[in-house]
């Protein structure tokens, strides 16, 4: 039963597949002790006492996933992480240092509370993706100003950007405190979005699943997903060696993707008893985190395996050779800009639509997400999942960190320090290869060179 | 030789040349007669010549940080080393100057006179913070020159590191419970020249580290076009390696500038806490070194050039105060951005483009 021309590729064992893994994270991860050895340090220096350390890496530990809750508001922490790092990490892979995702995060919340409020009575199918739209298109467009000077005129992104951010911490402040104020709240802030338009949390989703639009628009998605999946479990692994013939594949797609459709539509209220943020109204975990998932897919799809994402690569690491192959300089790098823009913008549209309590832009939005994605981005390599990783521990390490307070007294700044020491560690390899002692491989160091290039460009 | 001449004659094409002296007079009085008019304009004709005298003597006040900022840009960049951390620098250095400022005066105050007390902590505090900023620019030095990292990275690093390390102080020991401080730097009026009409309290009247900064412009612009030590950091900027060829340790030169470059960064940190304003707050220099920067692109590279640019900023600052006072109705957001809006106008090289010095931003490998 051989068949000579089998494109499957030879599946690899699972030692193998974890051996490939620590090869790519090793770095990250010594980068990241180290960072917490230094950070204990100081503790230990600052506070005089080594079970001060003990104390605030344990109530750490416990903020971020054991006390009530801790879990998922970690996952929820993690949501704008794993935009804004995904912005940050197109634009690094278009040679582009994008530091206004903090920027383009806020227009889009405007966006977005303004698309979310402005109308009502619009089914959820449409007004939700209707505001995610809107904070997407938002945070593009104010990415791609910079985009574009940088292309046509040499401004370089890397100022404009912070510029720009500043220009749009003032305009965020006008709009709620102006044009969008809320006539009728107390606080300054905008009109909470209407139902419709909110993300869903994981309390609310039985509820909104009794509304037939709904429920049919997550069997439709779920089918779509399970597609997906049985395509890339039949192409890329030994399951698909039994199933050589197209049309045998065809139905096994549409077969998977009908039946978890099925169980979507009929079986999910039931299941979500089991789980308990479906049933704790305290709980503010919402689906955000599946759209996080699948923008990495999306964006690791987009980079890797679509035509677009190789100009845009290939403008990242050689603009000179691309252009000599006929590449559109300036076209990919406005693009590369809007999408890393767009990517920012929706993350401030969930914390909108999603984590804030009025469901609404108020005057004082929890910002500092931006920096900590520069982090995110560069420790895990500007790829797609492992940024999904990384951002899963700064999430953990900011959810935690109130707790860490609490508990030892020791300020949560602490944080921001262990990671810019990551951070250092991984932008300066030598430092870490020379501590652990790791020989340089003899693999060519692909595109880790060509992050950003200077004023020159 | 001649790689290096050649090298140089286009720098000294790019730059602003021998005129800049006349040139920033020019601006000063271009800037009071438009600053003039234009505020009349908006604010209706209430800018009396105080009004107009104030706001002027503010600009150079709101200039002087920028100024140290792209001062720093200038050492650093003609030397080939992008410096995008001087935001973390100056943070750092401010948070320095406010603690050793105030807890100097505290530990002072049993053994000297209040007056003596305050003068030795607040230079003290000075000293100190210069210390702050740079042994993070060390880092920046050790990682961008030595490990050959990628720069404008290292300077994220350094910002993220300063805001955290800041932070994290402030929290622990700077957030409550202080007791009086000595208060910032006095204004220091220099004899005679603080007595001429007009010019005399807006040059004349300022605070010390104001008058650093006007001296180091002058200082820095002779050093680097008209000493051999200029002639040097310049060619390594333009061609590290055809200096190197010429026995130039280029190592020895970046360090030394990216060094001194970190220091004129904390004077610019420590204009916050011991010349603006008593108190330290997180993130409280609010963007003015990446502002800095891009006066100096503005500048051409060209310590002059910074000094306009960065007059050009405080000018948009304390003009946009000004209106503010007069005219309460406008939303007071909107001239608040006007720098930021200024600094991508700048950039964008409606002024003239800008060349940078040749081997910005890049490492140099030894051979």
């Amino acid at each position: 039963m051989t068949s000579t021309q089998s494109t499957v590729k030879p599946s690899s064992s699972l030692r193998t597949v974890i051996g490939q893994i620590w090869d790519v994270a090793r770095l990250p991860v010594l980068a990241l002790l180290t960072a917490f050895v230094v950070g204990a340090l100081v503790i230990w220096v600052s506070n005089g006492s080594l079970l001060t350390v003990y104390d605030a890496y344990s109530g750490l530990i416990r903020g971020a996933f054991f006390k009530q809750r801790g879990f998922t508001e970690t996952l929820v922490a993690t949501v704008p992480y794993i935009f804004l790092s995904l912005a940050v990490a197109v634009g690094f892979k278009a040679g582009l240092f994008n530091i206004g995702v903090e920027g383009q995060f806020y227009v889009g919340a405007v966006a977005a509370a303004w698309a979310g409020s402005a109308v009502h009575n619009l089914p959820a199918i449409i007004h939700l993706p209707l505001a995610l739209a809107a904070g997407a298109i938002g945070g593009g467009i104010w990415a791609a100003i910079p985009g574009y000077l940088k292309a046509r005129t040499g401004a370089h992104e890397v100022i404009t950007t912070i510029m720009l951010n500043y220009v749009s911490f003032r305009l965020a402040e006008y709009f709620v405190s102006g044009p969008l104020k809320d006539p009728f709240a107390s606080a300054v802030q905008t009109p909470g979005v209407s139902r419709e338009a909110e993300l869903w949390t994981m309390y609310s989703i039985p509820e909104r699943l009794q509304v037939f639009s709904n429920a049919l628009a997550v069997g439709l998605v779920v089918a779509f997903v399970a597609a997906v999946i049985a395509r890339w479990a039949l192409k890329s692994t030994s399951l698909g060696e039994k199933y050589q013939d197209p049309n045998r594949r065809r139905m096994i797609y549409a077969g998977a993707g009908l039946l978890a459709g099925l169980i979507a539509l009929f079986g999910l209220p039931p299941l979500t008893q089991l789980w308990w943020p479906f049933t704790d109204p305290y709980d503010r975990m919402h689906i955000g985190l599946f759209l996080g998932l699948a923008a990495a897919v999306f964006i690791w799809w987009l980079l890797w395996r679509t035509t677009l994402g190789f100009e845009l690569r290939m403008v990242g690491a050689n603009p000179n050779a691309a252009r000599y192959a006929g590449v559109n300089i300036t076209r990919n790098i406005v693009l590369a800009m809007a999408i890393s823009g767009g990517l920012a913008g929706l993350a401030g549209t969930i914390e909108v639509l999603g984590v804030s309590i009025c469901r609404c832009l108020p005057l004082f939005f929890s910002s500092g997400y931006g920096f900590d994605s520069i982090a995110i981005a560069l420790l895990s390599k500007n790829d797609p999942f492992g940024i999904v990783a990384s951002s899963f521990l700064f999430g953990a390490m900011r959810n935690g960190a109130d707790l860490m307070e609490l508990n030892s007294g020791v300020s949560k700044y602490i944080i921001s320090l262990i990671q810019a020491l990551a951070l250092l560690f991984v932008a300066a390899p030598s430092v870490v290869r020379w501590i652990y002692r790791i020989r340089v491989s003899r693999k060519p160091l692909d595109e880790e060179t060509t992050l950003t290039r200077s004023w020159g460009g | 030789m001649s790689a290096i001449t050649d090298f140089i004659r286009n720098t000294r094409r790019s730059g602003l040349g021998r005129g800049t002296f006349w040139v920033t007079a020019l601006f000063a009085l271009f800037a009071l007669i438009a600053s003039w008019f234009l505020l009349n304009l908006v604010i209706g004709g209430k800018c009396g010549s105080a009004c107009v005298v104030g706001t002027l003597s503010q600009m150079i006040r709101l200039a002087t940080p920028i100024a140290f900022a792209a001062l720093c840009g200038v050492m650093c960049e003609r030397a080939g080393v992008v410096d995008i951390g001087i935001e973390g620098k100056m943070l750092m250095a401010a948070m320095v100057a406010y603690g050793v400022n105030l807890f100097t005066y505290q530990m002072l105050l049993g053994m000297t006179d209040p007056a003596t007390a305050a003068t030795i902590s607040r230079v003290l505090a000075l000293v100190l913070s210069l210390a702050g900023a740079l042994l993070l620019q060390i880092l920046h030095a050790v990682v961008s020159i030595q490990l050959k990292t990628n720069q404008i990275i290292s300077g994220t690093v350094i910002n993220i590191l300063a805001i955290g390390l800041t932070g994290f102080v402030y929290r622990q020991f700077l957030a409550e419970n202080l007791p009086a401080g000595p208060g910032t730097f006095p204004i220091i009026r220099i004899p005679l020249l603080q007595d001429i009409p007009v010019l005399g309290p807006i040059f004349f009247q300022q605070k010390p580290l104001t008058y650093i900064m006007i001296i180091l412009v002058f200082v820095i612009h002779y050093m680097l076009f008209y000493t051999p030590w200029g002639l040097r950091v310049r060619a390594v900027g333009e061609h590290p390696r055809a200096a190197d060829t010429l026995g130039i340790d280029v190592y020895r030169v970046r360090y030394v500038n990216v060094l001194v470059g970190g220091l004129i960064a904390g004077l610019g940190g420590a204009w916050f806490t011991l010349e603006a304003v008593d108190v330290f707050n997180p993130l409280m220099t609010n963007g003015l070194g990446f502002i800095g920067l891009a006066a100096m692109i503005f500048g051409k590279w060209n310590p002059f050039g910074a000094l306009i640019g960065a007059l050009i900023f405080g000018l948009g600052s304390s003009a946009t105060s000004t209106v503010s006072i007069f005219r309460p109705d406008i939303p007071s957001q909107i001239p608040q951005m006007l720098p930021y809006l200024l600094t991508i106008v700048v950039l964008t090289g409606v002024v003239g483009r800008a060349t940078p010095p040749a081997a910005d931003g890049e490492p140099y490998d030894k051979q």
